[in-house]
């Protein structure tokens, strides 16, 4: 039976020739991921080069690793890492408690309106552009009278210069990050929530457990497997700022770079104002680097804690 | 079922907790619509209030005028329409032949498309690439191409075509029907739910982007709304800028209402469509969040 060894090179071929539409379907969005996934990664090479426009990639002049060098010794370098490690984790941390925390209350109520109303309006937020919500911050916190200080003066508290304050900023975008993400993260987990199954509430009920009770022991820990995965998803993009939202909220604001200028709005302004092509590169491949690593460890950490929790 | 005492303290405690969280949610944007309407001296006097003294459309009129609002419109709209629909449609037809079983590239394929996701070349090859060798800057395609696949989003459609039953297909074939009659007439249709939603991601990222333009326009005319809005953030002036001085408004230009305003009607869209949309985004990310 010739037909049988399918593993062989003239089948395959033979199997393409025949179906030449359903290989042919797939040709524009490879050639998209080629052109513009693809090729980028060849020009990583630039991070190697004293890169020259008019030499173009291949043109230019190979320097080794002087681009890493200067970038790793330089002061910029422990302050942009800092930060947007430090960002990340504030983010990760907060955005996912607030989405945990709300979902598991979603999940109390009873009221159907109530339930739908709120749950449109918490989701509203993750719609807008991080340029409308950038302006909505700049117009409660910044201008010569910031609205918000007005607040605080009524309340008794003393007047903030917002736009000064470096300190305040890791804060400020925590809480911007979770007015925005937290209500689209919990109806992930709360569409988990809704596939635990009726039966163990019930024989959780039958036994006489409180709600409380039966939210710690039985919902929050089938919870675990989406919140781990989740989070796994953000942690491989803990070496990326998230340059839209930086980037549309601190803009060129260089009082706050000590707290929010991150790797990413860092390439930004090294190649739109320095062209320094080269050490941004260098920039951009160590945060790849670095980002693929992270994923692969936290990986290999959740596999070993819980199978079903991991994404490979 | 009798509820106990601390059932219903605890009842108490989440309706109080969402409540909180909703209210947080919404009062940005509420105050951000009635500055909009709110009379400009006392915005600068009170701030930003719920319940202002003065109402005023003079921000909403002094739009009226302003030329460059209307281009941005219209660049954002024809972005919007043209890369969803071409987007929607590469993403559909790559989805599909990577589901396919009888696809023998199956694995090299999604290898191909998912690796991207974990390994990029970073923003400096980027917009050499897409400056450079495309020669893109400066012109619509640059707001258009680099965002018409997103592996997130074929990933969505990947899973969805992996439950359509292979009888279905089989059955078809067997009529006589060939690949693309399969595709357009049997699989197309009964993949309505999930087109849709994934349609409104990709509308939203068109709608919504400002990065592209950000690197590669420099031309005004060419500026999507989000990058109008943009300069406005950065720039106070922004905002005076966008009415033409020659324009025949009496008074002096809101600056503060302008910025509102202008902020209103770029997210107004959304708004609008948001409660009829709502439910789509649900469907879709419900249907990514299931392990594939």
């Amino acid at each position: 039976m010739p037909n049988v060894r399918k593993r062989g090179a003239g089948y395959k071929l033979q199997q393409i020739a025949r179906n030449p539409f359903l290989y042919g379907m797939a040709v524009p969005g490879l050639l998209f991921f080629l052109i513009f996934s693809y090729f980028p990664i060849y020009g990583i090479m630039i991070a190697f080069k004293d890169y020259d426009f008019s030499k173009g990639i291949t043109g230019s002049e190979w320097v080794g690793f002087r681009n890493f060098n200067y970038f790793f010794t330089s002061d910029d370098f422990w302050i942009i890492l800092r930060n947007t490690l430090l960002l990340n984790v504030l983010f990760i941390i907060f955005t996912t408690v607030a989405a945990v925390l709300i979902a598991l209350m979603f999940n109390e109520i009873r009221s159907k309106y109530f339930k739908r109303i709120s749950q449109s309006l918490i989701f509203l937020p993750y719609f807008m552009s991080w340029i409308v919500i950038g302006m909505l911050v700049q117009s409660f916190l910044g201008g010569e009278a910031p609205p918000v200080n007005t607040l605080l003066q009524n309340l008794g508290f003393e007047p903030v210069n917002w736009m000064f304050e470096s300190s305040l900023w890791p804060w400020i975008l925590t809480v911007i990050r979770v007015w925005q993400g937290a209500g689209y993260l919990s109806i992930i987990f709360l569409a988990a929530i809704t596939g635990i199954s009726e039966d163990l509430y019930e024989a959780a009920r039958i036994d006489g457990a409180s709600k409380l009770q039966i939210m710690l022991r039985i919902t929050l820990p089938l919870l675990v497997p989406t919140i781990s995965i989740m989070t796994l998803l953000s942690v491989g993009k803990i070496f990326n700022g998230d340059f839209a939202m930086i980037y549309a909220i601190i803009g060129d604001n260089s009082l706050l770079y000590p707290t929010t200028d991150v790797i990413d709005t860092f390439v930004f302004r090294s190649m739109r104002q320095l062209h320094d092509f080269g050490m941004s590169s260098a920039v951009g491949l160590f945060q790849s680097v670095m980002g693929l690593i992270f994923v692969i460890i936290a990986n290999a950490v959740t596999r070993k804690m819980s199978k079903e929790s991991a994404l490979f | 079922m009798k509820q106990t005492l601390s059932d219903r303290l605890f009842s108490f405690v989440a309706y109080a907790i969402l409540m909180v969280f909703t209210i947080f949610c919404i009062l940005p944007f509420l105050l951000m619509v009635i500055g909009s309407f709110t009379d400009e001296s006392e915005l600068i006097v009170n701030g930003y209030t719920l319940f202002p003294k003065a109402f005023s459309v003079a921000a909403y009129k002094a739009l009226l005028h302003s030329d460059a609002l209307y281009n941005g419109y219209g660049i954002t709209i024809i972005i919007t329409v043209v890369g969803t629909l071409t987007a929607l449609c590469i993403s559909a037809m790559l989805a599909y032949s990577l589901a396919n079983k009888r696809n023998v590239l199956q694995t090299p394929f999604l290898l191909f498309c998912y690796l991207p996701m974990l390994f990029t070349g970073g923003i400096i090859p980027f917009y050499i690439v897409v400056s450079q060798w495309l020669h893109l800057q400066n012109t619509i395609w640059a707001l258009i191409l680099p965002l018409l696949c997103q592996p997130f989003l074929v990933f969505l459609l990947v899973s969805f075509f992996r439950t359509v039953p292979e009888e279905l297909e089989e059955a078809a074939r067997i009529d006589g029907a060939n690949e693309m009659r399969v595709f357009f007439q049997i699989i197309l249709p009964i993949s309505k739910p999930i087109l849709a939603s994934v349609g409104l991601f990709y509308a939203l990222y068109y709608w919504n982007d400002w990065f592209m333009g950000l690197m590669f326009i420099d031309n005004e005319k060419l500026f999507p709304l989000q990058l109008i809005l943009r300069r406005m953030v950065s720039n106070m002036e922004a905002a005076k800028n966008l009415i033409p001085s020659s324009a025949a408004i009496s008074t002096v230009v809101p600056t503060y209402g302008v910025r509102m305003a202008t902020t209103v009607l770029t997210i107004g869209p959304i708004i609008l469509l948001y409660p009829m949309l709502q439910k789509y985004f649900v469907k879709g990310l419900t249907v990514g969040a299931v392990k594939g």
